[in-house]
């Protein structure tokens, strides 16, 4: 499998905190590769920097093999990558429908330049994830898990090619943490790449195919679920250190 | 829109292109200046109510458009509608120099800026030869004022629709993605800058045309009241008080509020400033999002409307 | 040479009032996140409340600006307490609004409570000046500028060293932090409110010294306040002060050497470039 999305030696810094440092990864073309780390371990930065939201103090990253560090974040969706966000924030004077169409209005290659198309668009997409009921609903009407949902119909109807999905089971229950996880494994059976943030680690672990682990801005550890979970240092950076 | 609401508006525009038949001259005057605002608040409409960025720089596009009528049919000696066509090149002109750097700005500062400028161009546009400098210039006369009125409705119908187009239109759902969530609608691929330069010319070319229109209407222009900030805030205040980001909000606010000011200062004279302030104030505190949404909400809550905008707001 | 150096004087003396000016809007703006686009009215009104202790009690204005202060206090407590506390969590154009109406309402009572003449408080020594070298100082200009340092200078040890000084920028800051430490937000932000308008009413009276008061100065008064609020930035009164010189010296300048229509342009030209220089989005800016 081909490297889709590769990360080289990227840091970021902010006026003296250095957020991400020197973090090198890939992306293979159809894996699920989860990423976890404590908090403020640069998880989302580094997430904002591949989507372009941020732009990287030195290093490269590499979009199917060409470089995109310069590119500015529409430009970076029109090529295919999709984000969904940390902190929910649908448009919310649009229905539920609309907020996807806006993906599908504007996502990979340009996007489709006619209303009608997109929004149907955008019922496909609600009904991937389950929201097709929700539809006409204000964004803003929708709780929690819903709204976790529509970030992923609104990523999804982009028709993105590498999808980051940033903390999608926060804050859900078993059942719905158990929902996600079919829909990403869905998501990834149609053929897009995903990098997925997540602190419920029994959730990533059965999901993802590589895990990448980040502490204080730094890679710590990349490689199987089961190795990386046993890595001392990763023990370490979420437990602290062992004390008898 | 509905068949029964197309059918109405059909109607209520039919109805005001009759004015210059049944109305006196008196209420044709009235009637051409509310068009004439009701043109500036729909025209801003698109930059401040669908892309959320408040411009205070609208009065320039005016200014513009006024300066370029007046240009072309005083110094080059060209027809009406060539300076109506200088003035919105200007317009456009304007909006994509000056707009690049001005949209960077968020917020207030945006709006901030768009005032600063329009002070600078005032200022400059007294010290331009070819624009009369301080003593401004006079136009040809035409006195057909049920021309000029037929010419501002058409402008109100045109930037109408233009604003009905926005919103089922891929352009008008990427400026109200910008409104709602500007980052994210880049990371969806919206080319954030591109959009909001085209909003900001569409917005100055409506403002423009209503300034040229003016300007010849009333045949006389100077750079103060040509580009004068208190034109740009009243188109806000219509806007805002008939609802922003509406379809007929702006237009409902301009009538309404040129209406009562007009009855108060045939009533109760300089009482007009006073009242005009007091209804801003209860507006924004009791119906801040305008008529439209007063209207729409009023039905299901009634006078709790009211106390829930209060204790949405208040610390 | 003497030319420019009295210019640059000038410019001094007057970029000092601009600066106590400003002071209050920027205290509002960038603690409470209120645009007052009424503040110059509230200037209007200090003049006019010197003028009237002046005229009809022959209180020295510099004498009375304590009673003016404190009387446009009461009056910003009141206004903040009553209404503006009922939109401050609203979007910022609302009290962009808001505060317009208010001005558009203040504007009209003074016009009817004062007629639209213009006034001058000319205390005795108005017509005064020292001689500092090649340099004129009139004793009212000097007087003005020296209060408004003095002004400034408390603003800053208020704001930055004293406790309801940092009670202010805390609840400001973190509304629901500020309250569960038993800060009540309604009343500091009257508070600070009040602080802001009395600072607007302190320039007015010294503003009516050296200039001529109508109704209608607020409007001009407020842009040229925003100009240098931004210039010189929001957090920091001492930054105010920078502006408020800095436009002063400005403004003498281009009228001696372009031209007195000019004076706008360079003001206003100059915050536009600001505004540009600065990275996009200033989000940094507790405004």
């Amino acid at each position: 499998m081909s490297a889709i999305l590769e990360i080289r030696n990227v840091t970021r810094r902010f006026a003296g905190l250095v957020a991400v440092n020197q973090v090198s990864f890939t992306l293979a073309e159809g894996e699920i590769l989860g990423l976890i780390g404590p908090n403020g371990a640069g998880k989302t930065t580094l997430v904002s920097l591949i989507s372009g939201t941020l732009a990287p103090t030195q290093g490269e990253i590499l979009y199917q093999g060409k470089p995109i560090g310069d590119l500015p974040a529409y430009r970076r969706a029109r090529l295919g990558i999709g984000r969904t966000f940390q902190i929910m924030r649908p448009f919310p004077g649009l229905s539920v429908l609309d907020n996807v169409a806006v993906g599908a209005l504007f996502g990979r290659g340009g996007g489709q330049p006619d209303l009608s198309k997109a929004r149907e668009q955008a019922r496909a997409c609600l009904d991937f994830v389950g929201l097709g009921r929700a539809a006409g609903q204000r964004a803003e009407e929708l709780g929690g898990p819903g709204r976790k949902r529509l970030e992923l119909a609104k990523a999804l109807a982009m028709q993105p090619q590498v999808l980051l999905c940033d903390e999608v089971m926060a804050g859900l229950n078993l059942v719905e943490i158990d929902e996600v996880i079919d829909v990403i494994r869905k998501v990834r059976a149609s053929g897009i790449s995903v990098l997925v943030i997540e602190h419920v680690i029994k959730a990533i672990k059965s999901l993802s195919d590589r895990l990448l682990v980040l502490h204080h801005g730094e890679k710590i550890a990349d490689g199987a679920p089961d190795e990386v979970l046993a890595n001392a240092e990763v023990v370490q950076a979420y437990l602290g250190r062992r004390r008898a | 829109m509905k068949p029964g609401r197309a059918i109405l508006a059909l109607a209520a525009a039919a109805v005001l292109a009759g004015v210059p038949w049944y109305g006196s001259d008196v209420l044709v005057q009235f009637g051409i200046n509310t068009l004439l605002l009701a043109v500036l608040a729909q025209g801003w409409n698109i930059i401040g109510g669908y892309a959320g960025y408040a411009s205070f720089g609208n009065s320039v596009f005016y200014g513009l458009g006024s300066y370029g009528v007046a240009i072309a049919m005083v110094q080059w000696e060209l027809p009406f509608a060539a300076g109506l066509a200088l003035g919105a090149a200007l317009a456009v002109a304007f909006a994509l120099l000056l707009g690049m750097p001005v949209l960077r700005l968020r917020g207030h500062y945006f709006a901030i800026a768009t005032l600063a400028l329009a002070q600078v161009m005032t200022a400059i546009v007294s010290n331009v030869e070819l624009a009369g400098q301080n003593i401004g210039l006079v136009l040809p006369p035409l006195n057909n004022d049920p021309l000029f009125y037929e010419l501002s409705l058409g402008l109100l119908v045109l930037a109408t629709l233009t604003v009905a187009w926005l919103t089922r239109s891929k352009f008008g759902f990427g400026l109200i993605a910008i409104r709602e969530n500007e980052e994210g609608a880049a990371v969806m691929g919206v080319n954030t800058t591109l959009y909001k330069v085209a909003a900001f010319a569409l917005s100055g070319v409506f403002s423009a045309l209503a300034g040229g229109i003016h300007a010849y209407w009333i045949t006389f222009l100077d750079p103060e009241s040509a580009f004068d900030i208190s034109l740009n805030v009243k188109m806000i205040i219509m806007a805002v008080f008939g609802g922003a980001g509406t379809l007929l909000g702006p237009v409902v606010g301009a009538f309404s509020l040129s209406a009562i000011s007009e009855l108060l200062s045939s009533e109760i004279t300089s009482a007009a400033g006073l009242f005009f302030g007091a209804v801003i104030v209860a507006a924004v505190v009791l119906m801040p999002r305008g008529l439209a949404d007063l209207l729409r909400r009023y039905r299901k809550s009634g006078w709790r409307y009211f106390i829930e905008n209060i204790r949405a707001h208040r610390l | 040479m003497d030319l420019l150096a009295q210019i640059l004087v000038n410019g001094i003396l007057l970029g000092g009032l601009y600066a106590v000016m400003a002071q209050g809007l920027a205290l509002v703006w960038g603690v409470l996140n209120i645009v007052n686009l009424a503040h110059g009215a509230f200037i209007m009104l200090g003049a006019y409340a010197s003028w009237y202790l002046y005229t009809d009690l022959g209180v020295d204005p510099f004498l009375g600006l304590p009673a003016t202060a404190a009387a446009l206090f009461a009056l910003g407590y009141v206004l903040q307490r009553g209404l503006l506390n009922l939109v401050v969590r609203a979007p910022m154009f609302n009290t962009l609004l808001i505060t317009f109406g208010l001005e558009v309402v203040l504007t009209y009572l003074a016009q009817l409570a004062f007629s639209a003449d213009f006034r001058t408080i000319n205390p005795p020594y108005a017509g005064d000046s020292y001689a500092l070298g090649p340099v004129t100082l009139p004793v009212a200009r000097l007087a003005a500028f020296g209060v408004a340092l003095a002004l400034t200078l408390a603003m800053w040890l208020f704001l930055l060293h004293s406790r309801l000084g940092r009670a202010i920028r805390a609840t400001a800051q973190n509304l629901v932090a500020a309250r569960l430490y038993g800060v009540e937000p309604r009343h500091l932000y009257a508070v600070t409110f009040g602080l802001g308008l009395a600072l607007a009413g302190a320039a007015g009276g010294l503003y009516g010294t050296v200039s001529q008061v109508n109704p209608y100065i607020g409007a001009t008064l407020t842009a040229k306040c925003f100009a240098i609020s931004i210039i010189g930035g929001l957090d920091n009164p001492l930054g105010v002060m920078v502006g408020g010189l800095f436009l002063g010296i400005v403004e003498s300048l281009t009228t001696l050497y372009v031209g007195p229509t000019f004076a706008d342009v360079a003001s206003f030209g100059i915050l536009v470039l600001v505004l540009f220089l600065r990275p996009s989005g200033l989000l940094g800016r507790a405004a």
